[in-house]
């Protein structure tokens, strides 16, 4: 099938509205939230925009006539790579689909599109009692199909988890044309567990047309306490008294004094500027028992020589507190023309030394870091701040990232708590799993996409096709049993 | 590593295993990853089938085996590996049993908040995915797992996830093992999340005559303030009871308590503390599948909107066809109901086939948890395969593909 051929079989599909392919749409799609430079990414051969399940289904077929690969993708926020094609193909957004279908008040549950804004699906469900957990920052405009393919987490995922235990079934497009359903209630369909493959595979097992989420319930009570700290050791220490006094918050985010300098004078959320660290801590349930955990967590904060402790429970309050948080990133620009957003997680007790550690690799590289953190899940986001502009400051970043990652590796850590591997971190899998780790996970690709048709050159490292994969794990057993592979 | 035929070899024949009836050729007891793995090549070259077998509580799960060779106990792979109380996640051998895993939690007041019996594996509980009441406020070991360690018939033991409570470092492989039931390889060890154990529980139990009256009480706590950890229906007695199970503050409880007595309503019955833990231990025994003599064990489930209707009419109909049900467990908020049905001996095998027709035609999911093997042959226990099926047969054509572990006994007789 030749270009002109191809445009005009997707066009049949999706009307012309709904095909891109000219060179100056098709670059905006060369791009989404990764720092350039960081992923590699190829110009599109067309972009889809298709309106219902039965055109990507169609548009999926066509692909596998035209030998093309497919990328899926939803708003682009994302920080890894994984919306971006490595060797051109065709991208389906699925930003049109973006239906709330049904919600469900008595069972908690909304049947959505999948290119339904995060925020938008909360923000339609809490006047009606319950909301949808995930919140990354991105939540104003990632999609949930992105969620999904993300396994994307948030601030509250330390009380409510991620995107994974808020998602029952699945309608999924397979890399065959095919459209299968994967679970519809709470106990699970009986078989392999589909929908939890599904959630957080980087769009490479099946393109997500629905998805059935779980909605939680509005807590009767919210409290956000802000504890300012002399420094960043204090306020981990803090955070680990919290947790070892079985108090488990909605969330509990920390800010270095470099973020406090970057969003106190933007936003005036009231963080002293003079603290070393900044511990907002969310508790939310019944009335009660959120003012009893209130006042113990003020007094954790207060013996862990907190400077200062303030609480809100009025809304307009808390979100003020909250804004800070929530805008570090864009309060980033008054500090630094660019930065780079990393995303590594260290088992929770090790947040002090990696805290350090970070510290230390910013002198070496010379870069300023700034750390926001969920450090109750021992999640750590430094964010480097640089000039694209200035020769060599692009690749100190991406060096002392890896340095990063090397460090929190070496505490027990992983190379990513929610932005996903996608081509950013694919060349660090080895370093955290072995050629036969990751050719059980290549098995796992090849039950749903035998070809290797959807989002190749995500997650596994450069050159590591799934020949190569299924070769190095005969190599190793033959090594280990003595036996020759055929 | 010993040697996996020396291993093989001197596998012992030992009755007191058997799945269905079928006593395997011999089980052996490998101490560590590598020789499962070992072990599991060796099956795969020899044709064997082999059998992974923790606490033995839940071997009754599955179809009927067409063969059963080589059994894998997993007690050689026991302990507690790893724990970090600070960190909330431990690292615990397959051959754990819950119950000793559970009391060094305890030391710290932590827990892994699930309902199981005490001499089950945490192999055998994530393998089985079979989850208690407690589901509903904390969820199953799905959402508490983060990461696994499996030996796999390739003679390979792979790893997924690790140590940290959020990991999206590759695909989610623990979710993957997660009820498949040792079809894709043998769990070695798991990694988990653990909770602070609340500092007070309470259990509130009210009565009612009708099944219609404890359902509507366990409506009225799924609409109220109260999230609970675990919220029941069960036939008690002649008449029904509806079970909530409510943990928090120490503080704090007495408010919430009051609430779900008045929700309840018929003067219920306050269980505190201790004896609360006790009284759900006694209530999931009911549904163990280790069933003594001919009876049934059934899991229907449906979305939790539609569980009145489908509790209401399986019970209706199970009356009208005259067969005894005497454990109805209903969980309102996971939309799940499990039967245990007990009909006449005679003709006891074709009593038991209509009513798992007439009950899976109610539901969406109909599952038999447990049966005798004769009334098992020639059904599959998971019902009609799903249209995923041939993704299933592609994962394990992955995985086994010379079909060596749990062959048959799972979805679509994978």
């Amino acid at each position: 099938m030749d270009r002109s051929a191809l445009i005009d079989r997707l066009i049949a599909v999706c009307g012309e509205r709904g095909v891109f392919h000219t060179r100056s749409d098709l670059m905006v799609y060369e791009y989404d939230g990764s720092v350039d430079g960081s992923v590699e990414t190829a110009l599109p051969v067309a972009v889809t925009l298709p309106t219902s399940t039965e055109q990507v289904a169609e548009i999926v077929r066509i692909a596998n006539l035209a030998g093309l690969p497919v990328t899926p993708r939803g708003a682009g926020t994302g920080l890894s790579g994984g919306a971006v094609t490595q060797d051109g193909g065709i991208i389906i957004a699925l930003t049109r689909m973006d239906r709330i279908i049904e919600i469900d008040r008595e069972d908690r549950t909304a049947l959505v599109e999948p290119g339904v804004i995060n925020l938008e699906l909360s923000e339609t469900t809490t006047p009606l009692g319950m909301f949808f957990a995930p919140d990354p920052s991105s939540q104003r405009a990632c999609t949930v199909g992105g969620n999904v393919a993300e396994n994307s987490g948030g601030p509250h995922c330390l009380k409510y988890g991620v995107t994974s235990n808020h998602i029952l079934g699945l309608e999924v497009v397979l890399p065959n044309g095919d459209v299968v359903w994967t679970g519809s209630t709470p106990a699970g369909a009986p078989g392999y567990d589909l929908t939890g493959a599904i959630v957080g595979s980087e769009g490479m097992f099946g393109i997500v047309t629905k998805a059935l989420v779980r909605l939680t319930p509005n807590p009767q009570s919210t409290l956000v306490q802000l504890a300012a700290f002399p420094d960043l050791d204090t306020a981990s220490t803090a955070v680990s008294r919290i947790i070892a006094a079985g108090i488990l918050p909605a969330s509990l985010e920390m800010m270095d004094n470099l973020t406090i300098q970057a969003v106190e004078p933007a936003y005036h959320a009231g963080y002293p500027m003079d603290a070393g660290g900044v511990l907002l801590v969310e508790t939310d349930g019944l009335i009660e028992e959120v003012a009893a955990l209130g006042e113990e967590i003020t007094a954790i904060c207060k013996n862990s020589y907190a400077t200062e402790v303030r609480s809100a429970t009025e809304k307009a309050q808390r979100d003020l507190l909250w804004k800070g948080r929530k805008m570090a990133l864009a309060a980033m620009g008054r500090l630094s023309p660019n930065y780079y957003l990393h995303d590594t997680v260290v088992p929770r007790s090790q947040l002090p030394a990696t805290v350090a550690r970070v510290r230390e690799i910013g002198d070496e590289f010379g870069i300023e870091i700034a750390n926001v953190f969920h450090a109750g899940d021992g999640n750590l986001h430094p964010l480097m701040l640089f000039d694209r502009h200035k020769p060599g400051d692009v690749e100190r970043v991406l060096g002392a990232g890896k340095e990063i990652i090397n460090w929190c590796v070496s505490v027990g850590g992983a190379l990513s708590g929610e932005h996903g591997i996608g081509t950013e971190k694919r060349g660090y899998m080895t370093m955290v799993y072995t050629g036969e780790d990751l050719a059980a996970m290549a098995g796992l690709r090849n039950a749903f996409d035998p070809g290797g048709r959807l989002n190749p050159g995500k997650v596994f490292p450069k050159g590591y096709s799934c020949g190569e994969v299924r070769a190095l794990r005969a190599q190793a057993i033959a090594q280990k049993h003595d036996i020759h592979p055929v | 590593m010993r040697n996996p035929a020396a291993l093989l070899a001197a596998a012992e024949f030992d009755p007191a295993i058997s799945v269905d009836g079928l006593v395997p050729g011999g089980v052996v007891h490998p101490e560590s990853g590598e020789e499962v793995a070992a072990l599991l090549a060796m099956c795969d070259q020899h044709k064997f089938t082999a059998t992974p077998v923790g606490g033995g509580t839940k071997l009754a799960l599955g179809n009927v085996p067409p063969k059963m060779d080589v059994a894998v106990s997993t007690l050689g792979l026991g302990g507690v590996r790893a724990y970090e109380p600070s960190d909330l996640v431990c690292s615990l051998g397959a051959g754990a049993r819950f119950g000793d895993v559970q009391a060094v939690l305890a030391e710290h007041g932590q827990t892994i908040p699930l309902d199981a019996p005490d001499d089950a594996t945490i192999g055998g509980l994530v393998a089985t995915a079979i989850a208690g009441p407690r589901r509903l406020g904390n969820g199953s070991l799905r959402d508490l797992l983060i990461g696994i360690e499996v030996a796999h018939p390739s003679g390979t033991v792979t790893h997924g996830g690790g140590m940290v409570v959020k990991n999206v470092s590759g695909f989610d492989m623990p979710r993957v093992y997660h009820g498949s039931l040792g079809t894709l390889g043998i769990i070695v060890s798991a990694n988990f999340k653990v909770l602070p154990l609340p500092q007070r529980e309470t259990t509130v139990v009210g009565t009612h005559q009708r099944l219609n009256e404890a359902l509507a009480a366990a409506r009225r706590i799924r609409q109220s303030r109260i999230m609970p950890l675990a919220l029941e229906v069960s036939r008690s007695g002649d008449g029904w009871s509806t079970a909530v199970r409510i943990g928090g503050h120490e503080a704090t409880l007495d408010g919430a308590v009051l609430e779900v007595q008045r929700l309840l309503g018929h003067d219920p019955q306050l269980i505190e503390g201790p004896e609360s833990s006790a009284w759900w231990r006694g209530y999931i025994s009911a549904t163990d599948l280790r069933l003594e003599h001919d009876a049934a064990l059934l899991r229907l489930s449906v979305r939790p909107r539609d569980v009145d209707t489908m509790a209401e009419g399986a019970v209706g109909a199970l009356s009208q066809l005259g067969i005894a049900s005497p454990v109805v467990a209903i969980s309102p908020g996971l939309g799940q109901v499990i039967i245990r049905l007990e009909p006449e001996p005679a003709d006891a095998h074709d009593r038991f086939l209509t009513a798992r027709d007439v009950l899976s035609a109610l539901a969406d999911h109909a599952v038999v948890l447990a049966a005798p093997p004769a009334w098992k042959r020639g059904i599959d226990v998971w019902g009609p395969a799903p249209a995923t099926l041939p993704v299933m047969k592609a994962l394990k054509e992955q995985f086994d593909p010379g079909g060596v572990l749990n062959a048959g006994r799972f979805v679509g007789f994978i």
